[in-house]
């Protein structure tokens, strides 16, 4: 196709040449040229989108649909029949997903303490406390780590006859079956996921102090501002967005990306303690092949999902509107 | 903010309207080709399984020289997800390694009953009632699976106990687990019990001790009171061995897998209730507790009446998919799998004992001479004839018994209205 016959519908007008001579003859030209031409002018952006629109289609919104459509059948003899809400009424009345459930809420309430420590220790490194460079490829090196491998270590270090205990009586203290209690599994699983994803957040931090003002923090330094006062007044507010983007990151990261610890380090016990959602998914269909309640199960999990998506994006753009 | 919640609303109006269709999929696609079967499994990756394979497939191909199988390994953690995706798009393998009770009969309706393939092995095989629901049989067995209590003859020794003669009563039990702990350090039990796996083999291996012959039998038929005091007396002794010390520590976050076996086998504890094929069975345990030292007991009588015996079952067998192609070349594949000079091999390299019992295993050592001996008296196990789900249960409430969180009556009523629900 000749260059000056393309896209004619997104070029700008012709305004005349400036050495007066006559333009050349376009109108002639564009007389002759088709009403199907025009047509296809027009759907030219449609037909660019639809290899993209296809895939979105067929490799996302299908497979969400036939899950949700799912989750109104039933299993086993029942097995493609329609059950209404048969599925979700069970769900709600498993003590074990109404656990799972209270384990989100949980991550949530601990997703200060996510945030804070990848925060603190970036602010350290910024205000260069000795040993920083280490500091930094040490506290990244467990991002690059698999959940499996951390899960194996931690597994190791919190056995009951571990490591851990065995300083903890080193000290005179008992042992703590930190993996076997219910009352402390779920807490010690969110602190080895927070301990093998921190880094990535610290490095999100890092690249918020590269734009922080260095005059503020001189001018804070001559006030005489003590450490907490220089991260409470200057270092806090001037990173208000990078914290509220680590804050959506790492509950999303947490809501999505913990089954590999939990598969590895607790197996959902002791007690069904450490379920979450996608652990219950998971052992629904796969182990006790259930698809029709996994199903629905994932339904829930969509919504919380999309819930939390749309208080992310409203966060953010209030975020943007006070920056 | 508010056209995207708009949006959000429309599409999750428009999913939730659109019910119809199957989670467990359609189950008429065939799968497979022409001159090919696809078999799946967790043993073919094996060295141990490699000489046994070799001779099923040898077998095969003089029977169907123009069908080309391929084994395909799955890692069995993640087998039963798999196989449930395959069967759920009707596109799975053709014949596929399963273990016997739950994992099998949850799956039946994919399966193609194996009856009149299989009659000529009736008689020379035996473990077929774990594959079995309804009265149609879907797998040929290849190994016996249960639930033996070993011990290790050298602590015993230490202590002062005679190994030859084991504890037959659970007083005398408690005692000698009493004695061994104080001439030798050791736990009398290495339990293991993260994924809740514990409950089902103490069940199965103690609950002879404390059920009637009958009891056993009227549980196997799926007549189960659990009201009764001995279903009571079970779980009330799962809680006395851990509120009397008896269980190795940190039970629940000790997987039996191979954590609890571990712990058998570094002589930190006297007793495991273990397997008979696959892992955690005396060939296993065999380079740390020799053949002549480790020892084989029946459950210890807990409740007068009791006879106990040894809990096994079908262990593992290989199943024909209903959208094979030829059902009886793929039955003859399951023939050559099971077939005695192939399950020899099994038992000889990975000490599986195999569903053949006319195999000779007298070069195994005692404990192995010692269950093949108890098969003719041995009754299904008990766990096995509980559902997936129900069984799922039971692993959180034991975990909860063990922590003290739920009372024996609790955890008892709850289980009953799981079984009753089917």
């Amino acid at each position: 196709m000749p260059v000056d016959e393309a896209m004619p519908s997104v070029r700008p007008a012709p305004a005349g040449r400036t050495d007066g001579t006559p333009p050349r003859q376009r109108v002639p030209r564009d007389r002759a040229a088709p009403r199907g031409g025009r047509r296809a002018e027009r759907l030219a952006p449609y037909v660019l989108l639809a290899p993209a629109l296809l895939i979105l289609l067929l490799l996302r919104f299908w497979p969400l649909l036939l899950g949700v459509n799912f989750s109104f059948t039933g299993d086993g003899d029942r097995d493609g029949l329609m059950v209404g809400f048969d599925n979700y009424l069970e769900l709600f009345r498993d003590p074990l997903f109404r656990g799972a459930l209270r384990n989100v809420g949980l991550l949530v309430l601990l997703l200060p303490v996510a945030v804070a420590i990848p925060g603190l220790l970036a602010t350290f490194i910024y205000l260069r406390v000795p040993g920083h460079r280490l500091y930094r490829s040490v506290y990244f090196f467990p991002a690059v780590l698999s959940p499996v491998i951390v899960g194996a270590i931690f597994n190791l270090l919190l056995a009951f006859d571990g490591p851990f205990n065995a300083l903890l009586g080193g000290v005179g203290l008992g042992p703590v079956d930190w993996l076997g209690d219910p009352d402390v599994a779920m807490f010690v699983v969110v602190g080895v996921h927070i301990w093998a994803t921190f880094g990535m957040a610290l490095v999100v931090f890092l690249a918020g102090f590269a734009t922080l003002d260095a005059s503020l923090l001189d001018a804070a330094r001559v006030d005489g501002a003590s450490l907490p006062q220089t991260i409470r007044h200057v270092i806090v507010p001037s990173l208000s967005r990078t914290i509220q983007f680590v804050f959506v990151t790492t509950m999303i990261g947490m809501l999505t990306s913990m089954f590999g610890l939990l598969y590895v380090m607790t197996s959902g016990g002791p007690e069904g303690s450490t379920y979450l959602p996608e652990y219950y998914i998971w052992f629904q269909q796969g182990q006790l092949n259930r698809p029709a309640l996994a199903s629905a199960a994932s339904t829930v999990l969509f919504l919380i999902m999309l819930v939390v998506g749309l208080l992310q994006i409203s966060l953010l753009r209030r975020a943007v509107r006070e920056a | 903010m508010k056209q995207r919640t708009v949006w959000s609303a429309v599409l999750v109006a428009t999913l939730a309207l659109a019910g119809c269709g199957s989670a467990g999929g359609s189950r008429s696609s065939p799968g497979g080709s022409e001159g090919k079967l696809v078999v799946w499994d967790w043993k073919s990756g094996e060295p141990t399984a490699a000489a046994y394979l070799q001779k099923a497939k040898a077998d095969f191909a003089r029977k169907h020289p123009d069908v080309t199988v391929e084994f395909v390994a799955q890692p069995f953690e993640q087998y039963y997800t798999l196989l449930g995706t395959a069967i759920q798009a009707g596109k799975g393998p053709d014949v596929m390694l399963f273990n016997g009770g739950g994992q099998i009969r949850d799956r039946a309706d994919a399966l193609l009953p194996l009856d009149d393939y299989l009659a000529e092995d009736r008689q020379r095989l035996t473990g077929w009632e774990a594959f079995t629901k309804d009265g149609k049989t879907y797998a040929g067995p290849v190994t016996l699976q249960g639930h033996p209590i070993y011990y290790n003859r050298t602590l015993y020794e230490k202590a002062g106990l005679d190994p030859a003669n084991p504890a037959t009563t659970w007083p005398q039990f408690v005692a000698n687990c009493a004695t061994l702990t104080k001439q030798t350090g050791a736990k009398c039990l290495a339990l293991g019990n993260k994924e809740g796996f514990g409950i089902q083999f103490f069940l199965s291996a103690f609950g002879t001790g404390v059920f009637t012959p009958q009891e056993q039998d009227d549980w196997i038929a799926g007549k189960r009171d659990w009201t009764s005091p001995h279903v009571k007396r079970i779980f009330a002794l799962w809680k006395e061995t851990q509120d009397a010390k008896l269980n190795s520590d940190g039970a629940n976050s000790t997987a039996m897998f191979n954590d609890s076996f571990a712990i058998f086998q570094s002589a930190k504890a006297a007793h495991v209730i273990g397997l008979m094929s696959d892992v955690g069975h005396w060939k296993d345990f065999s380079e740390f507790v020799t053949a002549e030292k480790l020892g084989v007991m029946r459950a210890p009588v807990v409740v007068p009446g009791a006879v106990p015996n040894l809990p096994f079952d079908g262990g593992i067998g290989y199943g024909v998919a209903k959208w094979t192609k030829d059902p009886k070349v793929a039955a003859d594949l399951v023939r050559s799998l099971t077939s005695t000079d192939a399950l020899k091999s099994f038992y000889a390299d990975a000490g599986a004992i195999a569903a053949d019992t006319t195999i000779d295993v007298s070069q195994g050592g005692p404990a192995v001479t010692t269950i093949v001996a108890d098969l003719k008296t041995g009754k299904p196990a008990l766990h096995v004839a509980l559902s997936s789900k129900t069984l799922d249960l039971m692993g959180r409430l034991s975990q909860q018994l063990l922590s003290g969180s739920v009372s024996v009556d609790e955890a008892v009523k709850q289980l009953a209205a799981s079984d009753q629900a089917g």
